[in-house]
């Protein structure tokens, strides 16, 4: 038996599609309960649904064997993970965006970055040599600049609709991120078959 | 930072018991190195990268020491200087705790450990290889592990020919690794295609890294460099002297563990054990270092973790 991680919300609903395509279902009234960790109808997979951010916990660890969770996320948490398959699910683009086009070249002494992904956004402004400061946030980060907290912003955008609504326009992308496969160092050895099994079957799901 | 207390403790020390009485069955000395020694050993042991993960501080006349992040270090030291007109081949044993901070992996959160280890040194090629594999296995097997070990073998030097006929700069190879590392198949595939190496393509399907023999053969088919080709043919020497020994079952070959090139100079070993999240060992062949303390000679071994093995025996034994 092997266990894989899901993130709950936005990766869940598309991960579970596409295991389904890959032979590996769930009875719908399971999915449906408020359980955290559900078998699979064949029994050889269980899964836990946790947040994204605790996905590359759990799998480090070994606690889950597999994990699916978006890149965004793995960027953020810089675990030391194995990450096999890009599962082509829940793309969207990690972004800079800011209220003035010409940002970057505008802004006055130290620009003021607020995110919830601060190491994506350290290490992305750092490797280009570029000071900024990091404001920490935890959601509705594109209320920043209007209400003069921050510059511009790095964030995840799918439509780019909620940028626009509060008049912000891309001004550098930072990553493309998709659903990815991740696995643990360990268990891609001691449990080699099984992985492999399922890294085939995700495989030819996907195509 | 972590207690250990009663039958914990006592588990421990059976763990540690055992494997020094494999060492010694072996013919391993044990040798007790200094807990603090001046940071530029473990720089030069190490490689600065390593050594800068140790604990450093300095004294009251501004020299700079460190509490040992590896006892390798010192054992190599040790040989060249000490013991540099003793007969060869030198076999050393410990049990002693490292110490280490911002480890890579987040699931080794331990600053630390206590590594069983032994150091074969003065001694080359596959006779010697085989000895420290088959020092592991032992060890593993008298802990009741047998069968839910695993030893992942490989040769960097596979690697190492590949990328120096691809003609990589220092910043591309090191992508490369990386690549391969965390076995990201579709960059991976991108990435090679832009290289357009023939030879590159051994490693462009991340699955076809890992296996038996099988792994061997298909490597071959693609990679025609005389260094790789030579490694080639060591790895599957030791396979096949692996498979005579009856302990295929417990091994596997695995191209793709390309984590330490800097430090291995042949073969390289990770050791994982069901109920373990992280690997509990490693080790492999480091010729490049005793020469770094004036004295260049063979050496290969590896260390286990102690607290790792404790942790997973520990569970095993409460579940019954």
């Amino acid at each position: 038996m092997i266990t894989i991680a899901i993130a709950k919300g936005r990766m869940q609903e598309s991960a579970l599609a596409l295991l389904a395509r890959a032979g590996v279902r769930l009875s719908e009234d399971e999915v449906n309960s408020r359980r955290l960790a559900i078998m699979d109808e064949t029994g050889q997979y269980r899964f836990i649904f946790v947040k994204p951010a605790d996905v590359p916990v759990y799998v480090e660890h070994g606690i889950a064997d597999c994990g699916v969770v978006g890149r965004d996320v793995l960027l953020e948490s810089e675990a030391d993970l194995l990450l096999p398959l890009d599962l082509g699910i829940a793309r969207c683009r990690m972004v800079v965006a800011a209220p003035d086009p010409e940002a970057m070249t505008n802004v006055q002494g130290m620009i003021r970055v607020a995110t919830k992904y601060s190491q994506i956004a350290r290490s992305h402004f750092g490797s280009r040599g570029i000071p900024v400061e990091i404001i920490q946030l935890s959601g509705s980060v594109e209320l920043a600049p209007a209400l003069g907290l921050a510059d511009m912003i790095v964030d995840l955008v799918e439509t780019g609709r909620t940028l626009r609504e509060n008049g912000l326009t891309v001004v550098e992308e930072i990553a493309e991120s998709t659903g990815r496969l991740v696995v643990n160092r360990a268990s891609y050895q001691l449990k080699a078959d099984e992985v492999s099994q399922l890294l085939n079957a995700l495989t030819t799901a996907k195509s | 930072m972590r207690y250990y207390i009663g039958a914990e403790a006592r588990l421990r020390r059976t763990v540690e018991d055992v494997a020094m009485s494999v060492f010694e069955g072996w013919n391993y000395e044990e040798v007790i190195t200094p807990s603090v020694d001046y940071y530029a050993l473990f720089e030069q042991g190490m490689g600065q990268r390593e050594a800068q993960r140790g604990f450093r501080f300095t004294d009251n006349d501004g020299r700079l020491l460190a509490l040992r992040p590896d006892v390798t270090s010192s054992v190599a030291r040790m040989a060249a200087t000490l013991l540099s007109e003793r007969p060869r081949p030198l076999r050393f044993c410990y049990a002693a705790p490292v110490f280490r901070q911002q480890t890579q992996s987040h699931a080794e959160w331990r600053r630390e450990n206590t590594q069983l280890g032994c150091e074969l040194i003065g001694a080359g090629g596959k006779a010697a290889d085989l000895e420290v594999l088959r020092l592991a296995a032992e060890i593993l097997s008298r802990l009741n592990l047998q069968s839910q070990y695993c030893i992942t073998i490989n040769n960097v030097e596979i690697f190492n020919g590949v990328a120096a006929q691809m003609n990589l700069a220092l910043w591309t190879r090191e992508q490369l690794r990386r690549l391969i590392d965390t076995r990201e198949a579709a960059e991976l595939q991108r990435f090679l295609q832009d290289c357009d190496s023939r030879e590159g393509q051994a490693f462009s399907q991340p699955t076809q890294l890992t296996g038996k023999r099988e792994v061997i053969q298909t490597a071959r088919g693609l990679i025609t460099n005389e260094r790789s080709v030579a490694a080639l043919d060591s790895l599957d020497e030791l396979w096949t002297e692996i498979e005579s020994l009856g302990l295929q079952d417990s091994f596997e070959i695995d191209l793709g563990d390309v984590s330490s090139l800097d430090y291995y100079t042949g073969l390289s070993l990770k050791i994982f054990v069901h109920g373990a999240g992280t690997s509990v060992g490693r080790g492999g062949r480091y010729d490049g270092l005793t020469g770094s303390f004036g004295r260049a000679e063979p050496a290969v071994g590896f260390v286990l973790n102690l607290d790792a093995l404790t942790e997973v025996l520990g569970r095993k034994g409460t579940r019954g």
